[in-house]
């Protein structure tokens, strides 16, 4: 029996019990057995309307089902207490090239005045004042780090003394830190600091922000050197959301901003680790609806911030939808290619419309995403609806999503594009409810 | 309500904030449930009178002692029915705005 | 007036006093702190002075005397005024916290984003507070009528009970400002929800069973006083005679649903309540705490109506004693607003008259008490601060409010002094219900439409909203007077139309702003301000340094 018919049933037998007790057993003189029928019609039709939102389940506040960040673990570096410091084998992208440009982009992008990467024991990359006596091999002197790299809390520190940054060089500029733990998967390797020269260290936020993403450059780097199967899902999956394009031109809106509105720049990096971390860190295939669209509020602002006026996007969600379980990182994509392939396109404005709605009986969800964009040819559209993978990987995006549509659902669901060129483009997606 | 999804959030005030199209969408899915649920309200409330027109069980049967149905109603039942009504209704748009606003990121920094 | 009544009454007043000068040394004058408490009222103390602003000398002595005269139909009194707020959980309580004004004119002002809504709406509280304010005058003087029955200085016991309510509570409002009017209240809407308990022990106590007092009540037609005589209450649905537990008293079908629809939109439009929910501190603490005063309204409505039940059985019952013989005329009250003090010396002898009408003082009092300060806070905010006087210093307001509260007292007590009670029993047997309910008319044609267009339909522009704002006035003002003064029936067809008008006016407002604003060229509401009608974001962040506060605490 499908799930939810259960309480249904329930309920319609109870109350019908209830009416034909209230109405001809309890109350003299009883009721006529006309009455008792249209009461019983008429409260069981509102029970059907009503039903929908009853079967949303228990409400509870977005604290109590967020899933708890999970905290990498210390990874014991094999030779650790017999090794001299180059025991320890260097992870894979953490090229002294790679580390050194890192640095030498965070610096302007975090409002430091120097940066550093290290790993367990030593420093990798230095730049900003203090750089010649902290440069790449000297020993790490600031107790916080060891905690950060430890539990893989951000640290903050404020003050010189042998307890804080602890230099032991007596005219070393740096007076306080914020510190970021760097990892791989559920590994800690090393850690992002972002010094100052005064006292006010550092927003913890920003340092924490810049060092997940660069944890997520290390992560894919890992994967691809492990050299998995092309076809790996997870890996694919990856590709489709790291969008390289994506990463550079929302780091490239970034950085236009930071000297003009610094408050904006940061908030915009804050919102992209969070889509970063929502984007790599899913595990499972279904997610609740708010999880998602919370997502693609993220992804929505931080292209609100590119395209400014000529991105118009408009949310039309049904209430009941808000605790249903959807597939993880499937309508984020859908509205990442109606900006992508619609809005950037197009000289005017483009509107974006992303409509969710639930029908509880038939126990369907379906969402629309609706762009009146560039659209697509015949020839394009064509091929997407056959599910060819394009050369451009125009349709990239939408083939993962029926693929994995395919795998989860095998039949039961929909998946239909429409596009006219120079009008737009929609997107329908029919999927049963979890 | 095209024109109020516009725009980029004002970022101002830093820490949390709004975006337009957000607010739009969350008052757009506030005012369905608020009509929706004022109607099942209006129903209610306007079910007792016009019962007492058209349903001579209404008031002529004794539920206990004197009291018709309608006198129940009226003296105590439909208090039960706006408490537990406003409790439903204050917990459903509660939900729907923590589920529509915010940003996942709720982490205290500091450690 | 025994030595017990006095003492009561005079406690009643020295508490009273006591808080305000306790609030008063803490209150720097200016104007939000004087309107607004410091926005630091704690949830359920605003419930309950929510409640002891609403709850007026209508629903404490005005409800148990609509049951005693008119049976199911005054029943359903109290379920209406329970109801109205649920279209302000529902509507109104979360949007209107969150745009952070100051009065509802203030609230109107910034999502029009225009001072000639502002002004339109300021015309419109005063009137409703006014409205408000005559009936709590007139049940101050019935009650001072009854309890003491001596004037002061030459007037009339009526008068007087006038003249002691509205000057001793404009001065507490003038001294206190907010902060002591809300622990008043909260404190009064205690002590009436005490006495109601009380009662209803006693009751109980002493053998009471609700529902055969029904049966008993119903037994025989229902009969009301007429001059000297007894007469037969007309049932208004089926013709003939009315009973106590059926529908039909008091109004035909007609009646009901205009009576309904206007307590039901009124509560959303009366500014001294919602002026409370300026005080909440976030969207979400102004839905819970709307949540607790329906629980605790329902919890006090439904005794008080039981109360009114059992008057009517034992009035009848102890007919015979002197001093009640005075008051009936075989065995049914002459005065139906007597029900509540009458059934508190049957159960308690004088005292317990005594402490009822304490309660219904405090129930007056707390109720002028914050309709003045509504008034006060438009008149001194809205148009001295905003429009007359914008660069003056803080102080200004707060003495131009002063001056309201002057004003609006005076006008009050001469209406209410121009009305004659015995005159008006005839046609409207729950007297100060009745009047409050054309507040509560008013209320609901002229601000509520306007409320709930704001803040849930964004094209609604300025031009629209002033135009509903007059036009509901405009029509709710007509039919009352049109219906007065041609001494219209109350109780159904037309006549209840005219005397209940939201049913009417409401949605002719509503219409005219629509219409109109649909014809303005005009932008609808800004984005900054629609955000924050419907945005969390101030909310959220208020609670993330209240727990970043509280971490670095520890």
């Amino acid at each position: 029996m499908m799930r939810g018919t259960g309480p249904l049933l329930a309920a319609v037998t109870g109350l019908w019990a209830v009416i034909v007790l209230v109405s001809r057993v309890l109350t003299q003189p009883p009721m006529s057995p006309v009455t008792t029928i249209v009461a019983g019609v008429l409260i069981t039709d509102l029970l059907i309307v009503g039903y929908g939102s009853t079967l949303r389940g228990p409400r509870q506040s977005r604290r109590a089902r967020r899933p708890r960040p999970r905290r990498p673990r210390l990874r014991r570096p094999p030779h650790a207490e017999d090794g001299g410091p180059d025991a320890q084998p260097r992870p894979e992208g953490l090229t002294d090239e790679v580390v050194d440009q890192a640095v030498a982009l965070l610096l302007p992008l975090l409002d430091g005045d120097a940066v550093s990467i290290t790993d367990h024991h030593r420093m990798l990359a230095f730049a900003g004042p203090g750089h010649e006596h902290h440069a790449r091999g000297s020993p790490l002197h600031a107790r916080t780090r060891d905690s950060v790299l430890h539990t893989g809390r951000t640290g903050v520190v404020w003050g010189r003394g042998e307890d804080l940054l602890g230099c032991p060089l007596p005219d070393c500029p740096l007076r306080s830190a914020a510190i970021a733990a760097l990892s791989v998967g559920d590994e800690i390797i090393g850690s992002v600091t972002v010094y100052r020269t005064t006292d006010d260290p550092p927003r913890a936020e920003l340092v924490e922000a810049a060092a997940g993403i660069l944890s997520l450059h290390l992560e894919v780097a890992e994967l691809e050197s492990r050299q998995r199967l092309a076809t790996d899902a997870e890996l694919d999956a990856l590709r489709a959301q790291i969008n390289p394009h994506f990463l550079f031109n929302t780091l490239n809106t970034i950085a236009s901003r930071i000297r003009t509105e610094p408050e904006d720049a940061r908030q915009l990096l804050v919102r992209l680790a969070d889509f970063f971390r929502y984007a790599i860190r899913q595990r499972g295939q279904f997610v609740d609806f708010s999880q998602e669209y919370a997502f693609v509020r993220t992804y929505v602002t931080l292209e609100q911030a590119r395209f400014g006026d000529r991105l118009h996007v408009e949310y039309d969600i049904d209430p009941a939808v808000l605790s249903v379980d959807v597939p993880v990182l499937m309508i984020q994509p859908l509205v990442e290619n109606a900006i992508k392939h619609g809005a950037s396109g197009n000289v005017g404005r483009t509107t974006v419309r992303l409509r969710v709605r639930v029908a509880p009986l038939a126990r369907l969800l379906e969402v629309t995403v609706r762009d009146d964009g560039v659209g697509m040819d015949e020839a394009t559209l064509a091929a997407v609806a056959a599910g060819e993978r394009l050369e451009d990987a125009r349709g990239v995006g939408l083939t993962n999503i029926r693929q994995r549509l395919t795998l989860l659902f095998g039949a039961q669901h929909e998946f239909d594009v429409r596009s006219t060129e120079g009008e737009g483009t929609t997107v329908h997606l029919r999927l049963p409810m979890g | 309500m095209s024109r109020l999804e516009s725009g980029a959030a004002d970022h101002s005030r830093p820490d949390e904030f709004d975006a337009p199209a957000e607010v739009a969408a969350v008052a757009r899915t506030q005012r369905r449930i608020a009509l929706g649920y004022g109607l099942l309200f209006v129903l209610a409330i306007f079910a007792a009178p016009v019962l007492s027109l058209t349903l001579p069980w209404w008031s002529g049967a004794r539920l206990a002692g004197g009291m018709s149905p309608g006198f129940v109603a009226a003296a105590g039942g439909l208090y039960v029915f706006f408490l537990a009504f406003a409790i439903a209704v204050a917990s459903l748009a509660r939900s729907v705005e923590v589920r529509m606003l915010g940003t996942s990121q709720e982490e205290d920094p500091l450690p | 007036m025994s030595g017990l009544d006095a003492a009561s009454l005079a406690a009643l007043g020295v508490v009273a006093t006591l808080v305000s000068v306790l609030a008063w040394q803490r209150t720097r004058a200016t104007t939000v702190d004087y309107f607004l408490a410091g926005r630091r009222v704690g949830m359920i103390t605003n419930a309950g002075a929510i409640c002891g602003d609403y709850l007026s000398a209508a629903s404490f002595l005005g409800v148990a005397a609509a049951v005693y005269a008119s049976g199911v139909d005054g029943v359903w009194y109290a379920t209406g005024f329970a109801a109205g707020f649920v279209p302000v959980l529902l509507f109104v309580a979360a949007p209107l916290r969150r745009l952070g004004s100051v009065s509802l004119p203030d609230f109107l002002a910034v999502r029009f984003g225009s001072d000639r809504v502002r002004l339109a709406a300021v015309v419109a509280v005063e009137l409703v507070i006014l409205s408000y304010l005559v009936p709590q005058a007139v049940g101050s003087g019935l009650t001072w009528e009854l309890l003491v029955g001596e004037g002061i200085a030459g007037l009339s016991p009526y008068a007087t009970g006038i003249a002691v309510a509205t000057v001793a509570v404009s001065v507490i409002v003038i001294i206190g400002g907010m902060r002591g009017t809300t622990w008043n209240q909260a404190l009064q809407f205690g002590f009436l929800l005490a006495v109601v308990i009380w009662l209803s022990a006693l009751l109980w106590a002493g053998g009471f069973s609700y529902p055969q007092a029904v049966e008993q009540a119903s037994a025989a037609p229902l009969q009301a006083v007429e001059g000297e005589e007894l007469v037969e209450v007309v049932d208004r649905i089926d013709g003939g005679s009315a009973t106590f537990g059926e529908p039909g008293a008091r109004y035909g079908p007609m009646g009901q649903l205009a009576l309904l629809v206007t307590l039901v939109l009124g509560t959303a439009g009366l500014p001294h309540v919602m002026n409370r929910y300026f005080t909440t501190a976030s969207g979400t603490a102004a839905r819970t705490t709307t949540v607790w005063v329906l629980g605790l309204t329902g919890s006090f409505y439904a005794l008080a109506v039981m109360l009114g039940t059992a008057t009517r059985v034992l009035v009848v019952e102890h007919a015979d004693e002197p001093w009640l013989a005075e008051l009936t005329v075989d065995g049914v009250l002459r005065v139906p607003e007597h029900a509540l003090l009458v059934l508190g010396r049957l159960l308690a002898d004088t005292p317990g008259m005594a402490v009822v009408a304490a309660a219904a003082f405090a129930a007056m009092v707390s109720t002028i008490g914050g309709l003045l300060l509504a008034a006060s806070a438009s008149f001194g905010h809205d148009v001295v601060a905003r429009i007359l006087r914008p660069h003056g210093s803080p102080r200004q307001p707060v003495r131009a409010g002063q001056v309201a509260v002057v004003v609006m007292s005076v006008l009050a007590a001469a209406v209410a002094l121009a009305v004659q009670p015995s005159q008006l029993l005839a046609t409207f047997p729950s007297l100060i219900a009745t009047m409050v309910t054309w507040a509560f008319a008013l209320a609901g044609s002229a601000l509520t439409p306007v409320v709930l267009l704001g803040i849930w339909w964004p094209d609604a522009t300025a031009r629209g909203a002033a135009a509903g704002i007059w036009a509901g006035c405009a029509v709710a003002v007509g039919a009352l007077l049109t219906g007065l003064m041609t001494g219209a029936d109350p109780s159904d067809g037309l006549g209840a139309v005219l005397l209940a008008p939201a049913l009417v006016a409401a949605p002719i407002s509503a219409l005219t702003i629509v219409v109109v604003s649909r014809l303005d060229p005009a932008p609808g509401v800004s984005v900054a301000v629609w955000t924050r009608l419907h945005g969390t974001a101030r909310d959220r962040r208020t609670e993330r340094l209240a727990r970043v506060t509280l971490r670095a605490r520890r």
